[in-house]
């Protein structure tokens, strides 16, 4: 299969989610649950039995969903209550969410509301990571939601199917950091949108039947040669819960620049940590949940010796990225919050980065190129006249 | 090379004008001109560029290099580069204004705030979102909404006596409230005070996104208007610098990078140049917006083509 037909196997999944999941349920008669995003451990829907699907904004308009939320919440928020309430959620057999947002906490209620016959399942994540009792709550929280699963399913989950998910599960990250790792290195061309679609189709898609795509996409890549593609060389960071616009993805990369890295929640923050395979599978998930936020920190949990400012810096060291461009989704509060203080330490050290604020309705993409243009260029400036002193 | 041969043109193809600005080989305006013929009208660039030519005495084969900038700058086929409006005229306006360390462009579509350095690079920016609150659409449509030609609003908006509020700043939805306004019996002069006023909160709030700092200069045809210059400098406490023609410095900025770019010799190319040269001959797939860079073989020694093609340096013509 060429590359071009795998990646369009994964646009496909990634692009239509809920179809997706509909014929993998019809064709193997398993359980669907959707989740929410950011803090779902897929590996006990899996274990269960079940396709784990993590519920996307869609591209439509929202319409009958505005009758339920505010106008002032957060694209996905809004456009998850409107797939509610058009009857999009009705072949799901669970959906389980966390509280990492008062916005979602909002979509939660009209999905009980909306969908009095699905099993819904609310989880309570302890949010300060860095506590002696951390680790015991968020280990007491996963085992009630194990059990809420083995409720769904009748019987119990036993601790060796749990490890075989983790461990399809790691694999599935490590194969996603791989092109990652081709990707930071130069030694591949893999477009933004490119990584999105592996990354977003992730969370839809059988792992089994994933990871056999992307086993076959590593090696195609490999086995062709690339150049290593010009640009100036950007990260981006933000969006926790919904993917960005491929439009908006793609018109950074049309300006001159090429994404060499992300902490997207549809990237780098996904796949960033993996399980413990041995041992009691809770305490490892556990474990998991308090170590993925040291990895990519996450604004919605609080942590000591979590730093994301410093943290964003060292990624682009890392990555030698020129650049950041920071996506904001519109009204995200927990980003919100947490802007000024990346800003700060960005001008601190003057490093270069652009805000954009993305919004479920965006069309126009001339404005935003005008910006992203002009960010190329300033960049461009910079390290030529670093060069030069030199 | 010898420089007095030279001509550059810089085109500023917005979102409601088309300015284009000609230079000589020194850097000195040899003609400009603007057109306004409709929204991102290429009849209107074409009409710009013909009447520059014809001041200037010059055909489009004798500008040596052209760099085109604002909304429709990718639509240009006589453009052997684009830069974004922001980094023209950051470049422009410190050309009008030396001393200037912060520009207000304000254009037909967007505004922006720029902070510049002394070789008038862009140090950072702010730019309005998709709202065209404050800009010349604005105006527009505020002068259909009142009756009052375009050109008298800014005098008559200076007569007002009574402060209003306008707390709309929807280009649509102020339409109405200045509607409503005059409903209820106020003047036009208090109705366009207010509606200035309003577009002047608006710039203070992108000042502050980039932090205020002086000289500031005005750039973009509100800087023609006299009340919205009047109402920014009491909003911001500060004196204005309008150049005699702000609205062409975003040509005037093309045309003075165009320049830059054709002084560049080859040992002096950077990495930065080669990877735009990289990148254009990636992108060039055939659409109309993506084109392949032409042959360079009439490339003068010496000069190498760093992001687009250097036509060969004309003769001097007889008539000059």
């Amino acid at each position: 299969m060429s590359i071009e037909t795998l990646f369009a196997t994964l646009e496909q999944a990634a692009e239509k989610p809920l179809e997706s999941a509909r014929a993998w349920k019809q064709a193997h008669g398993t359980r669907v649950v959707g989740s929410f995003p950011m803090h779902f451990p897929g590996e006990l829907a899996h274990a269960a039995g079940a396709l784990p699907v993590i519920l996307q904004e869609n591209h439509d308009p929202i319409t009958v969903g505005h009758g339920m939320i505010y106008p002032f919440y957060c694209g996905y928020t809004r456009s998850v209550v409107d797939q509610v309430c058009k009857g999009d959620y009705d072949f799901l057999d669970a959906i389980m969410f966390g509280d990492h947002c008062v916005q979602v906490l909002g979509a939660a209620d009209v999905v009980r509301a909306k969908l009095p016959g699905t099993r819904v399942h609310f989880y309570q994540l302890i949010s300060s990571m860095s506590d002696p009792w951390s680790l015991g709550r968020a280990r007491e929280t996963f085992l009630n939601l194990k059990e809420g699963l083995e409720e769904m399913i009748g019987h119990t989950i036993d601790d060796e199917a749990i490890r075989a998910s983790i461990k399809l599960f790691n694999r599935n990250r490590q194969l996603l950091r791989e092109l990652y790792d081709l990707r930071r290195s130069g030694a591949a061309h893999i477009s933004a949108k490119q990584m999105q679609l592996a990354v977003k189709s992730s969370m839809v898609m059988d792992k089994a039947a994933h990871n056999a795509l992307l086993e076959t996409l590593i090696g195609e890549i490999e086995a062709r040669a690339a150049t290593a593609p010009a640009g100036v060389r950007l990260y981006l960071s933000g969006h926790f819960c919904q993917a960005p616009k491929v439009g908006v993805l793609d018109m950074i990369e049309s300006c001159g620049a090429i994404v060499v890295d992300d902490d997207l929640y549809h990237g780098q923050r996904f796949i960033s940590t993996d399980v413990e395979e041995a041992g009691d599978p809770l305490d490892a998930l556990a474990g998991w949940y308090l170590q993925r936020n040291l990895k990519v920190p996450c604004p919605t949990r609080v942590d000591q010796n979590a730093d994301w400012d410093g943290y964003l810096l060292d990624a682009m060291k890392r990555s030698n990225a020129q650049g950041m461009v920071v996506l904001m989704a519109k009204f995200c509060e927990p980003h919100m919050y947490y802007y000024p203080l990346i800003k700060k330490a960005f001008e601190q050290r003057n490093v270069p980065h652009l805000l954009i604020e993305t919004e479920h309705e965006l069309t126009a993409l001339e404005g935003l190129r005008t910006r992203v243009e002009t960010f190329v260029e300033v960049v461009k400036r910079r390290s030529s006249t670093r060069r030069a002193a030199a | 090379m010898a420089t007095g041969k030279i001509h550059v043109m810089g085109i500023d193809f917005g979102s409601t004008t088309a300015k284009t600005v000609i230079l000589d080989g020194n850097g000195v305006i040899v003609a400009w001109s603007v057109s306004h013929k409709g929204s991102v009208s290429d009849e209107g660039a074409q009409a710009s560029i013909a009447e520059a030519l014809a001041r200037a005495g010059l055909k489009q084969s004798d500008i040596t290099r052209t760099v085109a900038t604002g909304y429709g700058r990718r639509m240009l086929d006589v453009a052997d580069k684009s830069y974004t409006e922001i980094t023209c005229h950051a470049r422009g306006a410190v050309s009008m204004v030396p001393h200037a360390r912060l520009v207000i462009d304000i254009g037909g579509q967007d505004s922006k705030v720029i902070a510049v350095d002394p070789q008038g690079l862009v140090s950072q920016f702010a730019m309005n979102d998709r709202c065209a609150a404050g800009t010349g659409k604005f105006f527009e449509a505020l002068a259909r909404a009142v009756q009052v030609p375009l050109e008298d609003m800014g005098p008559m908006a200076l007569d007002a006596r009574e402060n209003i509020v306008i707390s709309s700043m929807c280009a649509t939805f102020a339409e109405t409230e200045v509607i409503s306004l005059l409903a209820e019996g106020k003047s036009k002069p208090e109705v366009l005070g207010a509606v200035h006023a309003a577009v002047a909160s608006r710039t203070v709030g992108l000042v502050a996104r980039v932090g205020k700092r002086d000289p500031i200069v005005m750039t973009g045809g509100v800087a023609r208007n006299i009340a919205a210059v009047h109402y920014i400098e009491q909003a911001l406490g500060t004196t204005l610098i309008i150049p005699p023609t702000p609205q062409i410095a975003g040509a005037l900025g093309a045309a003075l990078i165009a320049l830059d770019e054709i002084e560049i010799t080859v040992g002096n190319a950077d990495e930065d140049d080669r990877v735009d040269g990289a990148v254009a001959a990636a992108r060039a797939c055939g659409t109309p917006a993506c084109k392949t860079p032409p042959a360079t073989s009439a490339v003068p020694a010496g000069t190498v083509p760093l992001h687009g093609p250097i036509r060969a340096v004309p003769p001097v013509p007889t008539s000059i």
